[in-house]
C-alpha cells in the first residue's frame, strides 16, 4: 500500500483538491457568464482542444482526490487485511473504470478543428 | 463467540465517546466524501451520454434539471457543498488561518449550516 501514501498522498490529496476548485469555479464562471448552454456549444467545449484535456484533467483530480479519500477511510475502519485489499481493489477498479470512461468518450468524438 | 466480558474503554464506547462540533464536520466530511465517490460512476456515464447526441444530452440537462429523485438530489447537493466547504476549511488551516480552537469550532458550525443551507435552497429552486 505504498502507492500514494503518507506524505505523497497528504500532497496529492491537497494538490487536487485545489485543482478541482479552480476548474469548479472556472466552470461555474463559464456557465454563468457564456451565452446558454447547447449540445452544439457543450460538445465543441467537451471534444475539442482546449475543453477535452480539461474534462481529462478534472476527472483525474476527482480520481486521485476519491482514491486518497477512500484509501483512508478503509484504513481507519477496516482492519481485516483480506477485507482491506478487497475493498480498496473494489474502489481501484471503480476509479480506473471511469478514468477509461471518460477518456473513451472524449476520445470517440475527439475533433482537432474548430 | 464467548468474548471476555470486560467493560469496554469508556473512549471506545460510541455512545458514551462526545462528538464536539469539529468532530461532527469532520466525520460529515468523510460521510460526503464516500457519497461523492459512489456519484462519479453516473457522473462519467451522464458525461458520455452527453456527448453522444443531442437527445442525450437534452436528457441529461432535464435529468439536471427536474426534481430528479428529490431526495436523491437533496443528498448529492449536501454531500457536494458540505464537502467542497469543508474543504476550503481545511486548507485555510493548513497554511495558519483559524486553525484556533474558539475559530475552528465557529467555522465548522459555520460549514455544518451553509451545507444545508445551501442544499435547501437547491430543493426550494427546484419545487419553485
Amino acid at each position: 500500500m505504498r502507492l500514494f501514501s503518507g506524505q505523497r498522498a497528504w500532497v496529492v490529496q491537497r494538490l487536487s483538491a485545489l485543482l478541482i476548485l479552480f476548474l469548479l469555479v472556472l466552470g461555474g464562471g463559464w456557465l454563468l457568464f457564456g451565452p446558454p448552454l447547447d449540445y452544439a456549444r457543450w460538445h465543441a467545449f467537451a471534444t475539442g482542444v482546449h475543453g477535452g484535456p480539461v474534462v481529462v484533467l478534472l476527472f483525474a483530480a476527482l480520481c486521485a482526490h476519491a482514491w486518497v479519500g477512500m484509501r483512508d477511510i478503509v484504513l481507519d475502519y477496516l482492519q481485516p487485511r483480506a477485507l482491506r485489499l478487497a475493498v480498496l481493489s473494489a474502489i481501484a477498479v471503480v476509479l480506473f473504470a471511469v478514468m477509461v470512461r471518460v477518456l473513451l468518450s472524449l476520445a470517440a468524438h475527439f475533433s482537432l478543428g474548430p | 463467540m464467548a468474548r471476555p466480558a470486560r467493560p469496554l474503554p469508556v473512549f471506545l464506547n460510541l455512545f458514551r465517546i462526545r462528538f464536539p462540533v469539529g468532530a461532527i464536520a469532520s466525520i460529515a466530511h468523510r460521510v460526503a466524501g464516500v457519497l461523492l465517490f459512489l456519484a462519479l460512476p453516473p457522473l462519467a456515464l451522464g458525461l458520455d451520454a452527453s456527448l453522444r447526441s443531442e437527445a442525450g444530452f437534452e436528457a441529461m440537462r432535464e435529468l439536471l434539471a427536474g426534481p430528479w429523485r428529490g431526495l436523491l438530489g437533496l443528498v448529492l447537493v449536501w454531500a457536494a457543498a458540505h464537502h467542497l466547504l469543508a474543504g476550503i476549511r481545511h486548507l485555510l488551516m493548513d497554511v495558519g488561518v483559524g486553525s484556533g480552537l474558539a475559530q475552528a469550532r465557529a467555522s465548522a458550525r459555520a460549514v455544518l449550516v451553509a451545507a444545508v443551507l445551501v442544499a435547501l435552497v437547491f430543493v426550494a429552486g427546484w419545487l419553485a
